[in-house]
């Protein structure tokens, strides 16, 4: 099936055309093998498949229901089911929830949940876990909760298999968050009354997924076993799902060259190392699983700078860099320029028909010089410095990267770094900040990923990932304000759309590169989901070669 | 990273050693010098020369992209040592890198050596309850694992030269304050100071004119392996992506090339060559030292 | 730095004569008494340092999470007693310190007693196995450079043991890694263990063994360097004296010399050079955990600083502190064990 084809008939789902309907009847073509010639093998039961962590470390707790960190969902979503799995262009596919419906206002969801399905330790799963979760933990604790089910008016439980969303105006966000990557159901009569972020249980989860948890070695690894009572029968096939900390980065690359480990995501390797990987004949490397996250690195200005508050200044920067350039050298191909802060490979939303900023220092000069910052006596227009995300030493190449564009057109730039708090709290906290290269997710829905950065409402002091540059308009308000109320599905990315269009116009931050995330693996394993969340994959279709 | 003391420690000790002697007095005479102390400061002062003559040989910016990055040393003439991940000149970033790395060495250990000083003669001379108090701080910089410590205070001051230099400063300087100390101890029971205590020269003088020249011999073996130790350490923290990133330093170097290790090793190897070469011409210096000052230590 | 034991951290008034005899055990006690305001001071430093730090717990987790509500942010700031004053922070933590209690790791979402507890075992066997690779190492080195003395064999370990001093710890360790885990494959690449579950305690023990292997010989060979210079100097030293040129007149075999007399007393320097290095070694193995994911507290610090857990790395200095105090007391005891010449006060 096309993928225009799908996009459209989501689209209709949502707007309550085809209510009734389960997703389940247009599944299976969905979920795509790993390489290509592998589907005529069958899977083979046992073993033990041994992944590595992220290189942030070890997971904090081991479910994602309220801490969203990368490692954690990368673990939990092996433990935990979500209501739905997403398969390619985040079409949903039922996995707790058997079957769904939309009435034809699209003010009702209805979710019927799957029977006989049993937590970890034999407890009946029921949508009383679900309604918990939802009241204590999704619209509490959850970091996008609240912004995902704000159109939520109640959540009734009929039965213990059946849940149903009302809603003051039909949302389609709700849909691109219920994967267990992003929404986990946490087991009431475990957390029922308890301080659920210090919940002992938070250590030793009890989920309804593939696999149990085994132990935790601090500092080493999390072994999770083989969920013999898994209401998917049969499955999952692997015996074992080890996670591994590595934090070198040779040490990495040798864990997949000895076969230490066979599974990695959201680019477990140094940049340098993917080469290397792609030509070692035991590996290979997948870039698929990674649409829904939709990762960019970001360019932020701040508009409360004298120089920046100046939309020509802002302009002028873009126009000095050279993305490709960029893309090649400091991301070493494993991204692609950036366009609009929603990311192409969120189709439905993106807009290629947005101001676009060529690489071209000639027109940053002179859009510099009309700014009233000429070139003084030895060539500097003004100086700036550059905060780079911490994360890594990649971020740090693309803010030398930018130094050297600036300094090409007279801007005197700086590179400074820093921790991760320090560079939280500098940017969030005291907006104490010229240029900030950063990282952003788009969690598959501009209403998610997109808006914070443009939305007044979202100068959040103190809080990571807002609206840092401190953009506010009306027009913009407007926008987003209206897409959160939109009619239909069609209204509300046709609002998404305008959101681009204004942002790249006033430009407060643009995207410089989207990112080319990578899974490594071993040749042996099959089996891999590479749908939109595919990096947050439960492994249940998973199978290692004997 | 932290391997001064025992190196320090090479300087047993030197119960009967003339105090005649000043300080300047034994190091006249390079025909004198021991071999290894000749070649520690030849290497040393070829690197200050390239420190010094970077700017000439290597007029812009070490980090400017001149040329395609993974550049081999010598596939391209005008790039003896290659172009880095970025397609930065190696030679230039080397050469600018050893102001770094040297300022950060020799820095941090005046800083140690001026508070570890200080503090040893306060500490010695004085004794009872400024004795006692000031080993309680001694001992506490002693008990924190230095490298945490210097971990810790770069985090927090930021990782700016300055701050690094004063990190690695702070943690280092117990030792020479112990060793001063030590020293101080046995200087102010001799006769001539007593003497001259008694004679009315003021404490002060007493302490600057008889006892620190005295106790300066093996505080300069000390603080040359200090140095080293530093420059170790810079590339540590460096490791842990700790180090200034707004100048080129050859910790940094590596910090940066660690990630293109398997491709290329050179990046890596270059920047850890240099800081080899540092470490042992300053302890081989610090070796010569001892050798030269406190003859009976050593074969 | 001299090496005269008094001259011990933990040792006040060092230079006082050492005249009466007293109990070990009274001066066990004693010095365990005197540990006390040590420890206090850490405990104070500690907290002050981490509180100087820019960012804090909270966001660090909220950035983590990719973004929260301030309603959240705030809850969670009130559930980890961060929106109280500060020195009532201060005088909670350092009355449940004095309890017993370390607090909770809320990066972690543990006891910091019990995260400490879970990562101890993996940093002493690292330590102190490489101690053993060192001080066998060093020993070996420096008799034979002493025995040699001005020959090729003193000339070429002196060498070596320079140009390891001079190699940064990590380099050694990538090295060893690119060599013997990965284009020979003798050794696993890191981490504690590869089997999990039932295994025979023969299986485990040959397990941990192969990936303590290459860290412990990393970290290990690092000090060997400064033990071989410390042991020749020694050797060297003592071969001089009279008691020793005695044996040798009197026809003691040169082997019996180097070690019932020069290899003994060479031994007490670095007895006291290994009691100061043990807050070396705990800082230099942060270097050596990162590189072979060895699970070790050195590592468990740097993260835990890195995401601003206060209370964690808090009790890590403490313990950290309060090891190297505890190792410095059993020096002063193996001490008077090798020397009978020196008595404890």
């Amino acid at each position: 099936m096309s993928h225009q084809k799908i996009d459209t008939y989501r689209r209709q789902l949502l707007l309550g055309t085809v209510a009734g309907l389960a997703w389940s009847q247009i599944a299976p073509a969905t979920v795509a093998n790993a390489a290509s010639g592998e589907d005529a093998k069958q899977p083979v039961r046992g073993g033990t498949l041994v992944g590595l962590s992220l290189l942030a470390g070890e997971p904090q707790v081991l479910t994602a229901a309220f801490n969203q960190s990368g490692v954690n969902a990368y673990i939990s979503s092996k433990i935990f089911d979500g209501l739905v799995r997403f398969g390619v262009d985040s079409v949903p596919q039922p996995e707790l929830a058997e079957s769904w419906s939309i009435s034809d206002d699209g003010k009702t969801l209805q979710f019927n949940l799957r029977q006989g399905v049993k937590w970890h330790d034999g407890t009946p799963f029921t949508s009383a876990d679900v309604a918990f979760t939802y009241q204590e933990v999704w619209l509490k604790l959850h970091p996008r909760g609240r912004s995902i089910f704000a159109a939520v008016s109640a959540l009734e439980t009929p039965d213990a298999h059946t849940l149903v969303f009302k809603l003051n105006s039909p949302s389609g966000v709700i849909f691109s968050a219920l994967n267990s990557g992003e929404l986990q159901i946490l087991p009431r009569h475990l957390y029922e009354g308890t301080d659920i972020v210090r919940n002992p249980w938070n250590l030793k989860p009890v989920g309804t997924g593939p696999f149990r948890f085994k132990e935790w070695e601090r500092g080493s690894r999390i072994v999770l076993e083989r969920n013999p009572d898994y209401w998917d029968t049969g499955k999952p096939y692997l015996d074992q799902f080890v996670l591994r900390i590595i934090p070198d980065t040779t040490a990495r690359y040798a864990a997949f060259d000895t076969d230490a480990v066979q599974y990695g995501v959201l680019s477990p390797l140094a940049f340098n190392d993917v080469e290397r990987a792609r030509k070692n004949p035991k590996l290979a490397v997948e870039f698929q699983g990674y649409d829904w996250l939709s990762s960019r690195v970001a360019l932020e200005f701040n508009l409360r700078r004298k120089t920046l508050a100046d939309v020509r200044v802002r302009r002028a920067v873009a126009h000095a860099i050279d993305l490709d350039a960029m893309a090649r050298i400091a991301a070493r191909g494993l991204a692609t320029p950036g366009t609009s802060p929603v990311l192409s490979s969120l189709k439905r939303f993106y807009d290629g028909d947005v101001p676009k900023y060529p690489f071209d220092p000639k027109l940053a000069e002179q859009l510099l010089d009309e700014a009233g910052f000429p070139r003084d006596g030895e060539g500097r227009r003004f100086a700036i410095t550059v905060d780079w995300l911490p994360f890594g030493g990649q971020y740090q190449r693309y803010a030398e990267f930018i130094v050297q564009s600036l300094k090409a057109v007279g801007i005197t730039a700086q590179i400074r770094g820093q921790d991760l708090p320090q560079f939280l709290k500098r940017v969030y906290t005291d907006y104490d900040f010229d240029i900030t290269i950063t990282h952003l997710a788009g969690y598959g829905d501009p209403q998610l990923g997109a808006e914070r950065l443009y939305w007044s409402k979202s100068i959040t002091q103190g809080i990571p990932w807002s609206n840092a540059s401190r953009y506010s308009s009306q027009e913009m308000d407007g926008i987003i304000e209206s897409a959160h109320v939109a009619a239909t599905e069609a209204i509300r990315v046709e609002a998404y759309k305008k959101l681009q269009v204004l942002a790249m116009t006033d430009l407060p931050s643009f995207t410089l590169l989207e990112n080319r995330h990578f899974t490594i693996h071993s040749r042996k394993l099959h089996g891999l989901n590479l749908g939109s969340a595919g990096c947050y994959d439960s492994l249940k279709d998973a199978w290692l070669e004997a | 990273m932290t391997q001064t003391e025992g190196s320090a420690v090479a300087t047993p000790d030197r119960p009967t050693r003339s105090r005649q002697h000043g300080f300047l007095a034994r190091i006249r005479g390079v025909a004198v010098w021991p071999l290894r102390l000749k070649l520690g400061l030849v290497v040393l002062l070829v690197e200050v020369l390239a420190a010094v003559l970077a700017s000439h040989l290597y007029p812009g910016d070490p980090f400017a992209m001149v040329e395609i990055p993974f550049l081999k040393p010598g596939e391209m003439s005008g790039y003896p040592l290659g172009t880095d991940l970025m397609g930065r000149d190696i030679a230039a970033q080397l050469l600018h890198g050893a102001r770094f790395s040297l300022l950060v060495g020799l820095a941090a250990t005046l800083i140690a050596t001026v508070v570890g000083v200080t503090i040893g003669l306060l500490s010695g001379y004085f004794g009872g309850v400024i004795d006692h108090s000031l080993m309680r701080l001694t001992e506490l910089f002693q008990v924190i694992p230095h490298f945490l410590l210097a971990i810790t205070l770069v985090s927090i001051l930021g990782a700016t030269l300055g701050n690094i230099i004063i990190a690695i400063g702070i943690t280092s300087w117990p030792m020479i304050a112990r060793l001063v100390r030590a020293e101080t101890l046995i200087l102010r029971e001799l006769d001539y100071v007593k003497i001259s205590a008694v004679m009315g020269a003021g404490t002060v003088r007493v302490i600057v004119t008889h006892i620190l020249p005295n106790a300066l011999p093996p505080v300069v073996v000390a603080a040359s392996l200090l140095t080293a130790s530093a420059v170790l350490m810079e590339c540590g923290l460096a490791f842990l992506g700790l180090s200034d990133v707004s100048r080129v330093s050859w910790g940094g170097m590596i910090g940066a090339a660690r990630e293109a290790l398997l491709d290329a090793p050179y990046m890596t190897l270059i920047p850890g060559a240099a800081i080899v070469l540092t470490v042992m011409a300053l302890s081989l210096i610090g070796d010569g030292l001892n050798q030269l000052l406190n003859p009976r230590g050593h074969a | 730095m001299s090496s005269r034991p008094t001259e011990m951290p933990g040792v006040a008034g060092a230079d006082e004569a050492r005249s009466e005899r007293a109990s070990s055990v009274r001066y066990v006690a004693l010095r365990l008494v005197q540990i006390l305001p040590t420890l206090f001071l850490i405990l104070l430093v500690a907290f002050v340092l981490l509180q100087m730090a820019p960012g804090d717990l909270v966001q660090v987790m909220v950035g983590e999470s990719g973004g929260a509500t301030p309603e959240y942010v705030a809850r969670l700031r009130q559930t980890f007693g961060l929106d109280e004053p500060l020195y009532v922070q201060f005088l909670n933590y350092a009355l449940n310190v004095v309890s017993g209690d370390l607090g909770f790791s809320f990066r972690n979402n543990m006891p910091v007693l019990q995260l400490i507890a879970s990562r101890l075992p993996a940093t002493l066997l690292l330590a102190v196995t490489a101690l053993i690779v060192s001080v066998v190492l060093g020993l070996a080195g420096g008799a034979v450079a002493a025995t040699s003395r001005g020959k090729w064999p003193d000339h070429l370990v002196s060498l070596v043991a320079l140009f390891v001093y001079a190699t940064p710890v990590f380099l050694c360790g990538v090295g060893l890694i690119l060599l013997f885990a990965v284009a020979l494959p003798w050794f696993p690449i890191g981490g504690f263990a590869d089997l999990s579950g039932e295994r025979g305690a023969w299986q485990a023990f040959v397990d941990v063994a192969a990936h303590l292997a290459l860290p412990a010989f990393t970290l290990g060979t690092a000090y060997a360097a400064i033990y071989v210079r410390l042991t020749r100097a020694a050797m060297l030293e003592v071969q001089g004296q009279d008691f020793v040129r005695t044996a040798r007149a009197k026809g003691v075999a040169p082997a019996r010399i180097v070690w019932r007399h020069t290899l003994r007393n060479a031994l007490l320097p670095l007895v006291t050079v290994i009691g100061m290095q043990t807050g070396s070694m705990l800082g230099g193995a942060i270097l050596v955990e990162t590189v072979f994911s060895w699970p070790g507290l050195g590592r468990l610090a740097f993260e835990a600083l890195q995401q601003r857990d206060y209370n964690l790395l808090a009790g890590l200095i403490l313990c950290s502190g309060a090891l190297v105090v505890l190792i410095n007391l059993l020096v002063d005891l193996v001490y008077t064990l090798l020397d009978p010449r020196v008595r404890i006060r």
